[in-house]
């Protein structure tokens, strides 16, 4: 076996639209995004041997072992794994499910992320459920939100870089003009400049609707190894995952040297561009974490796609649009694709495939060679960086 | 709000402290049995300095309920005058006269509350000088 493992490829993926689904359960979710994604590679189930869930909060009352349920009205009986990294449980469950594949455990493997966020209606919950994303004894006790540490990032990186507020809030602009194109958004309309730069702050300069929505949804992928493949040569649409990394920072935001460098995307992203052997202007669009519009910011800036201090002056200048010089977050971002925290992360992979594949509609990037996707935790305490390439790649 | 953890933690977050390393002489923050900087636990408890300076602040208006009571809070990154850096509320002033590099110290204060007849938490924030 080589160093890096075997080759592995996504043959199939499924997603539910996301949003405020009142009569429906996680189960249901789930079991509607899997059952997609084993129609879409067109495979037996049987041939499914293992599943691996992304799930932040699916050990709460009301959707307690919904993996289980969801594997039993798909007609499974097969060992399953549940992962969780806050809100990047998704990418986290999918990194598990490759490092089987890779490794020679599996052939073939199913990996779903799905949240379940609308039942938590009290005001603060969610506020409570993302503090165990940051230092939640001295940062969320002590008085500090997720938003609330945002804010001081955001601070920090228009004191260092002279980021404006329209700056920042070209970030959603353009992340809802291209929801608009995604009939799986939670949000498919525009949203004008001045309406985010109107808005009541929440912390400032975040403002009430800067955050992207803590919502319903799932989202799967099949994924097999190179074996598999050969040995069933009629499947198509196979798309290799080139590389998949992980890397991680310190908890707290008071214990870094930095506030507006996301350390864990930086190398994440070194050790995935190096795996490759590309440089990042190979990337033709990506799905990043854009949580607040700060987020985008530091992510186009820590992967590598435009200097430090430069992603507010790249996002207004329309840089990040639509087949412009990179197209980042074509299906709307966690901002108007909606955020179900297990679910973003794969529903971020299902987006790159499908563009590599040709199928994203009036979404479409022209001429990719590579896609990548990049999902956080917190305020960067994990990141999960991944790279696709064209069909024909191999790793 | 759970009153094993609370009581396990009252003394480090009543009396603010952290660690001095005994083997290779820095100080760190939060207590710990371990010193994160060599991995000795030849370790002592260490009072964290009281005064220190804003880095970075914002406001807080939407939290989780045990401590909505208090809402909107000015938040920050505060640098204590021993170099350990560490996150609290600043209190007893309006967030538009705040100013990175502004002098605080540290008082003992409500941090959240479970109800009116619940369990109460307390911790340090800071106040302007
Ligand atoms: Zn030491």
């Amino acid at each position: 076996m080589r160093m890096n493992g075997r080759n592995v490829f996504v043959i199939g993926t499924g997603l539910t639209k996301f949003g405020e689904f009142y009569d429906r359960d996680s189960t249901s979710l789930a079991t509607e995004a899997l059952n997609a994604a084993i129609n879409d590679a067109k495979i037996d189930r049987s041939s499914i041997k293992s599943a691996y869930f992304g799930s932040m909060t699916s050990n709460s009352s009301p959707h307690s072992v919904f993996s289980s349920k969801c594997l039993r009205e798909c007609n499974m009986s097969i060992p399953y794994t549940r992962v969780e990294a806050g809100n990047a449980s998704g990418a986290a469950a999918f990194h598990q499910a490759y490092i089987s594949l890779a490794s020679g455990i599996y052939d073939c493997v199913a990996v779903i992320g799905s949240e379940k966020l609308s039942d938590f209606v009290k005001n603060g919950t969610i506020e409570k459920i993302l503090g165990s994303t940051i230092d939640y004894q001295w940062e969320y006790e002590i008085g500090a939100t997720l938003t609330s540490l945002y804010a001081l990032i955001t601070k920090a990186h228009m004191r260092e870089f002279h980021t404006t507020m329209e700056q920042l809030a070209s970030v959603p602009v353009k992340n809802h003009k291209n929801g608009k194109e995604n009939p799986h958004a939670q949000f498919r309309r525009e949203i004008p400049l001045d309406r985010f730069l109107s808005a009541k702050r929440i912390s400032d300069p975040i403002g009430r609707f800067d955050l992207a929505t803590h919502c319903d949804g799932s989202s799967a992928l099949i994924l097999v190894s190179e074996e598999y493949l050969e040995r069933n040569s009629e499947i198509k649409n196979k798309i290799p995952i080139l590389s998949s990394e992980h890397s991680t920072d310190v908890l707290a935001l008071h214990h870094r040297e930095s506030l507006t460098q996301i350390k864990s995307t930086v190398t994440a992203a070194k050790k995935a561009f190096a795996k490759v052997g590309i440089e990042p202007t190979d990337i033709a669009v990506a799905e990043v974490h854009d949580a607040f519009p700060i987020s985008e910011i530091l992510a186009i800036e820590d992967l590598g796609f435009f200097e430090k201090g430069e992603g507010g002056n790249a996002t207004e200048a329309g840089l990040t649009q639509l087949n412009n010089k990179i197209s980042i977050n074509p299906s709307g971002g966690l901002k108007a694709r909606g955020d179900p925290f297990g679910a973003t992360g794969i529903a971020q992979i299902v987006e790159i495939v499908e563009q590599l594949r040709g199928r994203a509609d009036k979404r479409q990037v022209s001429e990719i060679e590579y896609g990548l996707t990049h999902n956080i935790m917190g305020t960067g305490v994990l990141a999960y960086v991944n790279i696709f390439g064209q069909e024909e790649m191999k790793q | 709000m759970e009153p094993p953890k609370i009581w396990r933690e009252k003394r480090q977050k009543y009396l603010a402290l952290g660690i001095s390393c005994k083997k290779c002489g820095k100080r760190s923050f939060p207590l710990s049995e371990y010193c994160p900087y060599c991995g000795t636990n030849d370790v002592e408890e260490y009072r964290l300095a009281e005064t220190g300076k804003i880095l970075y602040f914002t406001n807080v208006s939407m939290t989780s309920d045990e401590m909505a009571f208090n809402a909107p809070y000015c938040l920050g990154i505060i640098e204590l005058n021993d170099g350990i850096k560490v996150t609290g509320q600043i209190i007893d002033c309006d967030y538009k006269d705040l100013r990175k590099g502004m002098e605080v110290k540290m008082v003992f204060r409500i941090l959240a509350r479970d109800g009116h007849e619940g369990l109460i938490k307390y911790g340090f924030k800071f106040t302007s000088m």
